[in-house]
């Protein structure tokens, strides 16, 4: 139960005082469903939001085991864990579980859970077609990792996929199609997830939830949504054009055929540097919320942080050929230029993050240390991203560590360390308890520990040549000690995941009870009971300024007017 | 041997010396990028790191924040200033990149390289070859049967690749450049190489079971031990690498 006690209003309108947000007491006939059938059957935002967030976490455990595989074949040179056949199914699933199964997906789970709570809304425009878009996504996620019973295993030409190594005659097995049909489930579950969500913003916001006045968080998913409506379709025809190389005997691909290898890796990154920023946006997002709630603070720059976020969307689908430097098929001055200039935007958002704590009265806890550890990881892949736009430091570093480095400098940064910023912050709201700080906190710092010790030597193991996606290196190379570190800090980082899962296990039946805003939350999703009964909200606060339940419970810490 | 390993040792900002003349060009662009890169890195993490220390809540903490938002000159700022800066580093790279992607029309030496699953053949104008492919059983820490690139120092070496059946990169450390070889692309690269030297070179493409087990050796020497060399191989003959050794 939220109590508010004042409308910044002022006295005599309509409802200016004791608004109450009571559940619903909606009488319904028969017993709602539970359980099994409501995990199937219900088209409730909330429980697709968790069937999403839910799936898209077994996920990242799934690809997080495949890595520690990984790490543990390279800990030392020559070593034979696993063959060269199945390291490459390894590198493979991992990258593509990651992406397509945690990255996004969880996204998606948390706009579909927060976005209609953060906007006033009821539900998602299109509850069906949302039920739709889950077990699209589920099938996409269960196809592509069945390519493991398969004789030949699961696909093994990198999740990047490069054309003619996919065509039928270098990669026959079956793995290789159902990871083709994995993805492209996945990717209409995407698109079906955009089309709702972009809709459910536009059209299902609450009396005087003008655009401006939308959170952060929603902002940037709106954005992201965007981006997957124009990169999911390329990704998928990509697909289905490759699905025709393979079984019926065309050559959009093989130049054996007067195909080009080259298409697909335009079609592929055209989709492929979009999704970088489809995997970080909804994050900044959610940081950019941990930040304001945590320091007490509305978000510094809050226009001007929504234009770094349309800046960064548009740049972002220009950029796509930096991936392709080396291919010497590329016009390297014009991309090179559009991925240093995101640069700029990204450094506002810094900026601005650092601006909403500034003089602020932090309070730090899991979530916000998890935000924090987010700046400080994904600051480091930001610099090294520079560097990388840059063609003649790409000619050097292409392929190699320092690639794997940066890249997972930025995408561990911000997804996985934005998706457990976000786990702490909403775990209160989905279940009505708490998670316990001690244990985040251990598991906090073990993930920010393991995942400096584990990528910071990349970088070293890039610059002295060491090839991304071999399975062995030779003694002699000199790379076994940093190997060793990274391997070491696998396990680490490991380990704190594990923290969490434990945690999450150990609160959803004896945290702290919660209540209804345990954060002091500013934005309306805090307005309702934890977790919020069907259709949300029975009564609103007034909507005046991109925060509206703080106003109601501070009228007197409005945000101050002019600069 | 482990050319790589000593070649490392020396390092420019961390990463290999380099061995061709466009190792100048590239060092004094990690020079920028650093000069660039560390203070901002210093700056926003002095920022968080402040924040944190000083205005983190205390017990009994009872302090109220001001609810500012916006500040224009100060946004102003952090937006105008890192748009000079990156305005600086394209301009510099952009006279570099043009450099490294420039194609000799007079090079000394064509060598044509060939690149398949799983090995290297490099052609020489004569139509010597030198083959060198995976082992029945490979052995990663065998150097000895690795295919070699000789080249000559001191002079523009081309380098025509062309792959026979996947995409895969041609990659040599020391000379701090990749280059894809592309099924039906036909992708050529100069080097000049100033320092006589062995180095191993790999592929840096995944390109199927035994991609770690593809590289070779690059050995550039003295003009004149390399035209030495050049003259002793009969034209249109072939070295298979390793295949002295059973």
């Amino acid at each position: 139960m939220t109590l508010i006690q004042e409308r910044p209003g002022g006295p005599g309108e309509p409802g200016a005082t004791g608004l109450v947000a009571e559940p619903l007491t909606e009488i319904v006939p028969g017993p709602r469903p539970r359980g099994v059938v409501k995990f199937v059957t219900s088209t409730d935002h909330k429980q697709i939001g968790l069937n999403y967030l839910v799936t898209s976490f077994i996920g990242f455990l799934a690809a997080g085991i495949m890595a520690e595989v990984m790490r543990t074949q390279l800990i030392g040179p020559n070593n034979h864990l696993v063959g060269p056949a199945s390291y490459n199914q390894l590198v493979t699933m991992h990258g593509t579980v990651m992406l397509f199964v945690f990255g996004g997906p969880f996204a998606f789970g948390l706009a579909n859970y927060i976005l209609p709570l953060q906007i006033g809304a009821p539900d998602m425009a299109f509850p069906r077609f949302n039920n739709l878009s889950y077990w699209l996504y589920l099938g996409g996620f269960l196809v592509m990792m069945a390519g493991f019973l398969t004789n030949d295993g699961a696909a093994d030409f990198g999740w990047f996929g490069y054309a003619p190594l996919t065509e039928a005659i270098h990669s026959p097995g079956p793995g290789a199609d159902m990871w083709i049909l994995g993805i492209a489930l996945t990717g209409f579950s995407g698109i079906f997830t955009a089309v709702n969500v972009i809709t459910t913003t536009f059209t299902l916001r609450a009396p005087g939830m003008v655009m401006f006045r939308m959170p952060i968080f929603v902002w940037n998913e709106l954005v992201t949504l965007f981006l997957v409506l124009l990169a999911f379709p390329v990704l998928t025809a990509a697909m289905a054009l490759l699905w025709c190389d393979r079984h019926l005997g065309t050559s959009f691909y093989d130049p054996a055929g007067g195909g080009q290898p080259i298409l697909w890796q335009n079609l592929f990154w055209f989709f492929g540097h979009p999704e970088v920023y489809i995997l970080a946006l909804p994050y900044f997002g959610v940081v950019t919320e941990v930040f304001a709630t945590m320091s007490k603070k509305p978000v510094f720059g809050y226009k001007g942080m929504i234009a770094a976020t349309l800046t960064i969307g548009g740049l972002s689908m220009g950029v796509w050929a930096h991936h392709m430097y080396t291919t010497g098929a590329v016009l390297l001055p014009f991309f090179a230029a559009m991925t240093v200039l995101i640069a700029v935007p990204t450094g506002i958002k810094f900026f601005n993050w650092i601006g909403t704590m500034w003089q602020g009265v932090l309070t730090l806890n899991t979530a916000m240390l998890f935000s924090l550890g987010f700046l400080v990881i994904f600051l480091c892949g930001g610099i090294t991203g520079v560097m990388l736009a840059q063609p003649p430091l790409d000619f050097q570093l292409h392929m190699t560590y320092f690639v794997v480095a940066h890249f997972h400098y930025v995408l561990v940064g911000t997804t996985a360390f934005g998706a457990f910023a976000s786990i702490y912050y909403w775990f209160p709201k989905y279940t009505g308890r708490l998670l316990d700080e001690k244990l985040g906190k251990i598991s906090f710092a073990l993930m920010f520990i393991g995942t400096n010790l584990t990528y910071f030597p990349m970088h070293d193991l890039g610059l002295r040549g060491m090839p991304r996606r071999v399975f062995t290196y030779p003694v002699n190379a000199g790379w076994t000690f940093l190997n060793e570190l990274a391997t070491i800090g696998a396990y680490i980082l490991g380990i704190g995941v594990l923290f969490t899962v434990i945690n999450i296990f150990h609160s959803m039946r004896r945290g702290q009870i919660a209540g209804d805003n345990p954060w002091d939350g500013q934005t309306l999703e805090w307005a309702t009971s934890s977790p919020p009964p069907e259709h949300n909200f029975e009564i609103l606060p007034p909507i005046r300024s991109e925060r509206p339940l703080w106003d109601a419970n501070h009228p007197d810490q409005l945000t101050e007017v002019g600069h | 041997m482990s050319p790589l390993q000593t070649g490392v040792l020396a390092t420019y900002w961390g990463s290999p010396k380099g061995v061709t003349t466009y190792s100048k060009l590239i060092h004094d662009l990690w020079s920028l990028n650093y000069y660039i890169a560390l203070p901002i890195a210093a700056i926003v993490l002095g920022g968080i790191l402040w924040c944190v220390v000083r205005y983190r809540a205390r017990p009994g903490d009872d302090r109220k924040a001001r609810q500012f938002q916006y500040h224009i000159p100060i946004e102003a700022t952090y937006t105008i200033i890192p748009l000079i800066l990156v305005a600086v580093i394209f301009g510099y790279m952009y006279g570099i990149e043009n450099k490294e992607t420039h194609v000799s029309k007079h090079p000394g030496l064509v060598i044509k390289v060939q690149a398949f699953q799983w090995g290297w053949r490099f052609t020489y104008p004569n139509g010597h070859q030198e083959l060198g492919s995976v082992a029945t059983e490979p052995n990663i820490n065998d150097e000895s049967a690795l295919p070699v690139l000789y080249m000559p120092t001191h002079e523009t070496v081309q380098i025509d690749l062309s792959s026979v059946d996947v995409i895969h990169t041609f990659y040599v450390p020391e000379f701090l450049y990749n280059r894809d070889a592309i099924p039906g692309v036909k992708n050529q690269v100069d080097f000049n190489v100033t320092t006589a030297g062995q180095w191993i070179g790999e592929c840096n493409q995944l390109c199927g079971t035994y991609h770690a087990f593809m590289r070779f050796e690059v050995d550039a020497m003295p003009k004149a031990a390399f035209d030495a060399w050049y003259h002793a191989q009969k034209p249109n003959s072939l070295t298979i690498a390793g295949a002295s050794k059973s």
